[in-house]
């Protein structure tokens, strides 16, 4: 079922962002007439970053605030361009950040799966077949006419998550992106994630919640302050990873 | 609660408040001035309402150009046709008011859609240069707004090109590419004549390499739009 080759290949790859944003006239003129390309704020996100990802495997990242797990996410995504090193992929993709990117408050639900669906690469065909399955896993038949401002940010996880349950694509992305949600939806989407467990698509999950990582992810990724501190099975990582101190002195 | 009518509205306000101050003297010797002065500033406000809203769209619709994968320049595409409607359904109204005051139409009114699809061609690539550059510079803004307000009066909206005296004048609004779009529109409908068609073809040409050039541009800068916005 897999071959051995990457599906994702990171290779030395570092990320640096530039402190400022030139936003003004006078500012980009300032760094031409400076040339001498000097970037007081800059820093990196990202530092030599070396991974293998799988077909099939399902990753969880973890790591505090700011350890660099959207930069290595959108990397991957092909949205940011790594300032040093190589990054190979092998097959289509879809970033998930937030709930709903994309969707416009003023239209209504129905439009908005429309709009949400055809964004993320589904034919207009595939969203008409699913359309009454989406609302009805989502509990929102009723609201299918509603405009989407007159959500909970519940129902709006609902609706969002419900859709991509239909998206056809070879690596996901997800950036914390259901955090939201009661119990009950916290669910209905494990049941989600527990189905797709052994399936053949490639899953990349940026998350705090180590309990989701146990339950779906085989393997996860450790990130530090934009350096790789370990990738492997979950329970050894997430031992590491609670235990940081002791980590961090070993290396 | 005006809905499209409101796209309506400042050309309207613009149109009677031009028609009231230049109709005596800059209007004299223009048939139809009141129609004369709609089509320009229909086409004129078109433009610049246009490239406005695409310039911004990249910002505006930021969690789809930092977070989306998919080719950028169907935000900017996007934006422009649904602009193209209301230029549309405001020439229609140009042409129902020249006929309602007396212009005699000629077959020429047919060829109008090619005037859309030039002056279409024109925003697109104006728009895709714009709405790459404000990415990476915000005062752009300002700096365009200034360039529309100079435009206004660049463009033979409320006298004819023949007013202009010969030299840098002219020469300035031979250079602005809707003065010509202008001028073909004012000539199927209100002289009921085609446009030089040599001339529209050699626009049609320079707008093609253009915009063939700013596909090229946005598409580099593409993918680093995301550390931007």
């Amino acid at each position: 079922m897999c071959s051995m080759k990457p599906i994702i290949h990171f290779e030395d790859v570092s990320k640096a962002f530039s402190g400022v944003k030139r936003h003004r006239i006078t500012k980009v003129f300032k760094k031409y007439l400076s040339s001498n390309g000097s970037d007081s704020g800059r820093y990196f996100a990202l530092r030599e970053i070396n991974l293998d990802v799988l077909r099939g495997d399902k990753i969880a990242l973890i790591g505090s605030n700011g350890s660099g797990k959207t930069t290595l996410l959108k990397l991957t995504a092909g949205l940011y361009r790594p300032t040093r090193g190589r990054i190979d992929i092998d097959g289509r993709m879809l970033l998930l950040r937030g709930v709903g990117t994309g969707m416009v408050d003023e239209l209504s639900v129905a439009d908005n799966i429309y709009l949400y669906g055809i964004i993320y690469g589904m034919e207009r065909s595939r969203i008409q077949e699913h359309f009454d399955e989406v609302l009805q896993w989502g509990e929102l038949t009723e609201f299918a006419s509603a405009e989407l401002r007159t959500l909970s940010s519940g129902m709006r996880a609902r609706l969002a998550f419900s859709l991509t349950r239909h998206f056809d694509t070879d690596i996901f992305l997800l950036d914390e992106a259901f955090a939201v949600g009661d119990k009950d939806f916290r669910e209905k989407y494990e049941e989600v994630f527990r189905s797709q467990k052994d399936g053949n698509r490639t899953y990349l999950i940026a998350t705090h919640d180590l309990e989701f990582a146990r339950l779906f992810c085989a393997k996860t990724i450790w990130l530090h302050k934009g350096r790789l501190m370990a990738f492997g099975e979950t329970e050894k990582v997430l031992q590491q990873y609670i235990a940081p101190k002791h980590a961090i002195l070993a290396r | 609660m005006l809905g499209f009518a409101w796209s309506f509205l400042h050309p309207v306000i613009m149109l009677g408040l031009m028609f009231i101050l230049f109709s005596a003297r800059l209007g004299q010797g223009i048939d139809h001035y009141a129609i004369y002065l709609l089509i320009g500033l229909v086409q004129f406000s078109h433009f610049s309402s246009s490239t406005n809203r695409s310039m911004h769209v990249l910002i505006s619709m930021r969690s789809l150009t930092s977070d989306a994968i998919f080719p950028k320049e169907l935000l900017v595409i996007g934006s422009v046709i649904a602009d193209v409607i209301e230029l549309f359904a405001a020439m229609v109204v140009c042409v129902t008011f020249a006929k309602l005051s007396g212009v005699d139409l000629s077959w020429a009114v047919f060829a109008l859609p090619y005037v859309f699809l030039l002056q279409l061609m024109l925003v697109l690539w104006v728009s895709l240069c714009l709405s790459c550059l404000y990415v990476f510079v915000r005062d752009m803004t300002y700096v365009y707004q200034a360039f529309t307000r100079l435009l206004l009066f660049a463009t033979p909206i409320f006298y004819a090109p023949s007013f202009l005296e010969k030299g840098a004048a002219q020469y300035i609004v031979w250079l602005n590419p809707l003065a010509h779009l202008v001028g073909f529109s004012r000539s199927v409908i209100l002289d009921g004549q085609l446009f030089p068609l040599h001339q529209s073809i050699l626009f049609f040409a320079i707008n093609l390499v253009l915009l063939y050039g700013s596909i090229k541009m946005f598409r580099k800068y593409e993918p680093i739009f995301a550390e931007y916005v």
